[in-house]
């Protein structure tokens, strides 16, 4: 494991010596990663940083909100109100990888504005080290915001996280007092609630997911999970109140997991499931049903896409 | 200090494996599959597992680096093919948890887990018949050959991955590898 406080020293002290007297960027998502490197970063250059967060709205709910108090430290801080172009760039977007490139592209469009205007040299990025070791194998490096350094001509990355493994990061976090809501966040996928919708991203879908991650979360704490979460898979029937319904399927994960890379479906108790079933339900009209998913990883993986 | 490098066949749990022997206190590194085995300098090396037998690099080559070589998962199956046994689909994928008995507890790399072991796995293609020169270590229902020895040559093979979290006993697996390759 890391030794924590040396890691901090260290890294401190090279982020200091690569970027120098120049100014850099960072997109903060609100997990780990990118929380420990920008915490790190602005320990070594200040408000030379710009920790950038776009809200793209496909977050967590309350996950704005709990980045802006988090690091309201920060001065440099920007926050980005993007949500009305993305779902316009994900209309009618259904295909998992096209619905990643969509995200992805429109990520660099706003990242790259906020980078131009603070005249950044330097992009800092929370690189881990699997996220260079991609699942094609090849060691090649990883690019959080991809594709970002082929648009703007960075002098440089610096990745000051990249030799540690997640829990390591969490490590550092706790060490670095960053809240416990960031050290001991559950994983969060790029694309945000988009890879929890199956099929097309509509606000309606979103805000499905949304609300359905969060009772997730909330009634599943005390199992403490490595993720979990409510997933949109698609229509069925139901029967609300002598109306027939046809709604939404929300589909329940939660996995327990030290790095991701194995993950095991929780034994939930059945009063829980019930619980979660009963107030996804009832506090979504347009839910019919919802289901738990019984598989591990492998041979499923722990998101839907 | 023991170096043994990992020598990637494009698993996703290859990095994994140098955890697993970094955690040990190991001296490693992840090598690309197409790095010349004479430009290596290690004590021990683990071939990957990965997706594809023909994307294996210059993987069958380190056989005769005469250092000792684990074989995990795609990696257990390149060292059977490049030595005359069979590899083939198996009747029924393993994936996630098996139950796997070990039937040498001599072996110097799986016979300390008997009498059985609750490991995860993650293949279609299985290792059917052992090349010769070879002994049968382990074995589950899903999977005749889970585990292969030839000590003599310095040859080890696991079907499943140790690497994982989710395999009870696998930090006990590489450290009997490490001591293989420290008594070699």
């Amino acid at each position: 494991m890391v030794e924590t406080d040396d890691f901090i020293d260290e890294a401190v002290a090279e982020i200091r010596e690569a970027v120098g007297d120049a100014n850099a960027v960072i997109a903060l998502s609100g997990g780990v990663d990118s929380s420990v490197a920008a915490t790190l970063a602005y320990e070594a250059i200040g408000d030379r940083l710009t920790p950038v967060y776009v809200d793209t709205g496909l977050m967590r709910k309350g996950e704005t909100e709990g980045v802006r108090e988090t690091f309201s430290f920060m001065e440099s801080l920007r926050i980005v109100e993007a949500e009305e172009r993305f779902f316009d760039r994900l209309e009618g977007v259904v295909d998992p990888e096209e619905k990643r490139h969509v995200i992805g592209e429109g990520f660099i469009d706003e990242f790259e504005t906020v980078a131009r205007e603070v005249d950044a040299d330097y992009l800092v990025q929370g690189t881990i080290y699997p996220d260079r070791i991609e699942s094609e194998g090849n060691i090649k490096s990883h690019h959080n915001v991809g594709g970002l350094p082929e648009v703007v001509d960075f002098e440089g990355i610096v990745e000051p996280v990249r030799d540690l493994y997640k829990d390591e990061v969490r490590e550092v976090a706790r060490a670095l007092d960053l809240e416990e809501v960031i050290s001991e966040r559950m994983p969060f996928p790029g694309p945000g609630l988009a890879v929890r919708v199956v099929g097309e991203v509509t606000p309606e879908k979103a805000s499905v997911a949304r609300e359905a991650c969060h009772v997730v979360e909330e009634e599943l704490e005390e199992y403490d999970p490595w993720q979990a979460f409510g997933a949109v898979i698609g229509k069925a029937t139901g029967v609300k109140g002598d109306n027939r319904v046809h709604g939404w399927v929300v589909a329940v994960r939660s996995v327990e997991s030290r790095d991701g890379m194995t993950a095991r479906a929780q034994e939930i108790d059945w009063n829980t499931l019930q619980r979660i079933q009963s107030r996804i339900t009832g506090e979504n009209e347009n839910v019919a049903r919802v289901v738990y998913d019984v598989t591990h990883k492998p041979p499923a993986t722990i998101e839907y896409e | 200090m023991t170096r043994i490098v990992v020598l990637d066949l494009h698993g996703q749990f290859t990095h994994l494996e140098r955890r697993a022997l970094r955690d040990m206190g190991v001296d490693t590194a992840i090598l690309d599959a197409d790095t010349p085995p004479a430009e290596v300098d290690a004590d021990g090396v683990v071939l990957s597992g990965g997706p594809d037998m023909d994307r294996i690099g210059r993987a069958r080559e380190y056989l005769d680096l005469e250092v000792p070589v684990f074989g995990i998962c795609l990696g257990m199956q390149v060292i059977a093919d490049e030595r005359g046994g069979r590899v083939g689909g198996g009747d029924y994928g393993g994936y996630a948890d098996v139950d796997v008995e070990i039937v040498d507890d001599e072996d110097p790399l799986v016979g300390s887990l008997a009498p059985d072991t609750r490991v995860w796995a993650s293949h279609a293609d299985e290792v059917k018949e052992l090349p010769d020169g070879f002994t049968h270590t382990a074995t589950s229902d899903v999977c005749g050959i889970e585990a292969m020895s030839n000590v003599e040559e310095g040859l080890y093979g696991v079907q499943w991955h140790p690497e994982v979290a989710h395999t009870e006993e696998g930090e006990e697996v590489f450290e009997n590898f490490v001591a293989i390759c420290e008594s070699g």
